[in-house]
């Protein structure tokens, strides 16, 4: 199955010296790692320099890729997750209050969106989930990964991806049901 | 599970979806140290050798084999073209209006031995 990614035949025209491949290759994987790394880590700056390290990985492995051995998105996910869980070792973990309070405590928030004071919410409670947790529930419900994939990402069994999500789900529902109002979901 | 919960996780879902419809844009800079560095660690591709026109011709012919067969029939043409052998015309004489005398050696075998045999004969004699 692993033999018809076309990630991997674009990586093998890299490595052969294809220009266009490397183009294509960069349009087809950075928007994706970012969105990812963004999400996870909460910091474009942060975020971009896990990007560019990944990609520099990646171009780095290309010429001993072999063809079948794993998928090219999951092993740039797996990089990417490994660099951000660095990043988020070397950061004291801000508790939840203090990331709503920041939040609330925005003179613009008020004039938000609410589609946008949405997002800011779920960004916020995203961050204050445990690390593993926060990248399982990225992985499974925004980027949209399988659970077989997941497990190979964050190299855990199928079993823990499922604790991970689940239980990140639960604090994240826990999270944003105490701003049901502010984000005007109705509770019928 | 209670309503309340039920719309929890439904809003929840709403918002996931919201997230991915709308995933952040990778911003210009970014992009293009992405590239710069693809292009820096990119393996040579490589390198086509420019052949001259011999040797693409050589190519075109067949390489080696095909070139020493086509030497084969140029020589044998061109010795058949000098030396016809007996009852082939000589074409090339007969395009180019040519008369060509045949000098047929009286000289045969029996003749020079007797010639030889005379004119030694005659030294002796003398």
């Amino acid at each position: 199955m692993a033999d018809a990614d076309p990630l991997a035949a674009l990586l093998a025209r890299y490595a052969a010296g294809d220009p266009a491949a490397a183009r294509m290759l960069a349009a087809a994987i950075t928007p994706r790692i970012y969105a990812h790394a963004l999400r996870v880590l909460g910091d474009g700056a942060e975020a971009e320099d896990v990007v560019q390290e990944a990609m520099v990985r990646l171009w780095r492995i290309a010429p001993e890729w072999r063809l079948g051995e794993a998928k090219v998105t999951t092993w740039v996910y797996r990089v990417v997750a490994n660099l951000c869980t660095d990043r988020l070792r070397k950061r004291r973990t801000v508790p939840l209050e203090d990331t709503h309070e920041l939040r609330d405590d925005a003179p613009s928030a008020a004039q938000m969106l609410q589609q946008r004071a949405r997002m800011t919410a779920l960004e916020a409670a995203l961050q204050s989930l445990p690390d593993r947790q926060r990248q399982a529930v990225v992985l499974r419900h925004i980027d949209g990964l399988g659970n077989p994939e997941i497990a190979e990402i964050l190299e855990v069994g199928v079993e823990a991806v499922e604790s991970l999500t689940a239980r990140g789900k639960r604090a994240l529902t826990q999270a944003l049901a105490d701003q049901r109002d502010a984000l005007g979901f109705e509770d019928d | 599970m209670t309503k309340a919960r039920q719309n929890d996780e439904a809003a929840l879902e709403a918002l996931f979806e919201a997230d991915r419809a709308a995933p952040p844009e990778v911003p210009d800079a970014l992009m293009q140290r992405v590239m710069a560095d693809a292009v820096a660690l990119q393996p040579a591709a490589p390198r086509s050798v420019r052949k001259s026109f011999l040797a693409r011709m050589f190519d075109a012919v067949g390489r080696a084999p095909a070139i020493g067969g086509l030497v084969t029939a140029t020589c044998v043409g061109f010795w058949l073209g000098v030396a016809p052998p007996d009852g082939v015309p000589d074409f090339g004489a007969v395009i180019m209006g040519v008369e060509q005398d045949v000098f047929v050696a009286e000289l045969d075998g029996d003749a020079v031995i007797w010639f030889g045999w005379d004119f030694e004969e005659g030294e002796a004699d003398g």
